[in-house]
């Protein structure tokens, strides 16, 4: 199944979704939602149109600041230091409550099952191994 | 039928509007002119049914021709359903005569028509290509797109003779 893109708004059309106008001279209209075809039999400017202000307004792209750049790129480190130095405490804790629920209930501990390979059994698999 | 919309409008206009002053004119206008394109723009599509007109957009010698019996459903026909119409309109040397009952498919339709993989698919008109009872089209060519679900109403024919399949 492919993935279109409307012609309005240009989001993703998931396959099932949505409603396909074919022109007569072929060209093909691909609608995500009845909000854009109505707007496009309403003729509106997909360019001009307010009503989807909000979906632009998210991933902005932020203008280049040379002292913004230059800080972010100095935090990563810190950043990444704080991420690991939290995983490795969560660790440490989840270790130790499973310690203490342990001690308290020692019946969820795996019984540790022995198994006895006979002499015959390991010749036949080593001469298979060969 | 515009035309009677369109009286039934100013009538209302004038009830409403008979006593303002000179600015009236304008504002009955606007309102007129907005009711009038909503309730045309946004019109609602519906099967082909008993005295629908359609486009006949092969080479067979018809223009225009009128729906007088939709041979599936109990609504109407659809996009790829068989019709019996009746020649309205026809060039005056071509295989088919002005008056003359043929059988039709329909290869475009304003109604939209749901697909197998769960879209919808909607055209600008209503078009038909002239078949004989055997569903073999009359004409040579087929003109503007047709969608692909003709094949599974076996009319592979058609689709082989259209320009675009939508």
């Amino acid at each position: 199944m492919r993935l279109e893109k409307c012609w309005f708004c240009s989001s993703t059309i998931y396959p099932g979704h949505g409603i396909q106008f074919v022109r007569n001279d072929a060209k093909i209209f691909r609608f995500c939602r009845s909000k854009c075809h109505k707007n496009f039999k309403m003729k509106r400017n997909p360019r001009k149109d307010s009503t989807f202000e909000f979906e632009r307004k998210r991933n902005r792209p932020e203008r280049y600041d040379r002292n913004l750049a230059e800080n972010v790129l100095k935090a990563i480190p810190k950043i990444d230091k704080i991420r690991v130095s939290r995983e490795e405490r969560h660790h440490k804790n989840n270790l130790v409550k499973a310690r203490y629920v342990l001690q308290q209930d020692p019946s969820l501990t795996l019984p540790k099952i022995k198994v006895k390979v006979s002499q015959q059994q390991s010749e036949e698999n080593h001469a298979m191994e060969e | 039928m515009a035309a009677i919309f369109a009286s039934r409008c100013s009538r209302v206009g004038r009830s409403l509007f008979g006593g303002l002053s000179n600015s009236s004119p304008g504002l009955f206008t606007t309102l007129h002119e907005m009711t009038c394109k909503n309730m045309f723009s946004q019109q609602q599509r519906t099967f082909i049914q008993m005295r629908t007109v359609l486009k006949v957009v092969d080479n067979s010698g018809a223009k225009k021709v009128m729906c007088i019996q939709a041979l599936k459903g109990k609504k109407g026909a659809r996009l790829g359903d068989t019709i019996i119409a009746s020649v309205k309109e026809a060039h005056p040397n071509g295989k088919v005569k002005k008056g003359k009952v043929v059988y039709g498919v329909v290869v475009r339709a304003a109604m939209q028509k749901g697909r197998c993989d769960g879209s919808e698919v909607k055209f600008d008109d209503n078009a038909v290509v002239l078949v004989d009872k055997q569903g073999q089209p009359i004409g040579t060519r087929v003109f503007g797109p047709v969608p692909h679900e003709l094949r599974q109403k076996k009319h592979v024919k058609i689709l082989t003779l259209a320009g675009h399949i939508a």
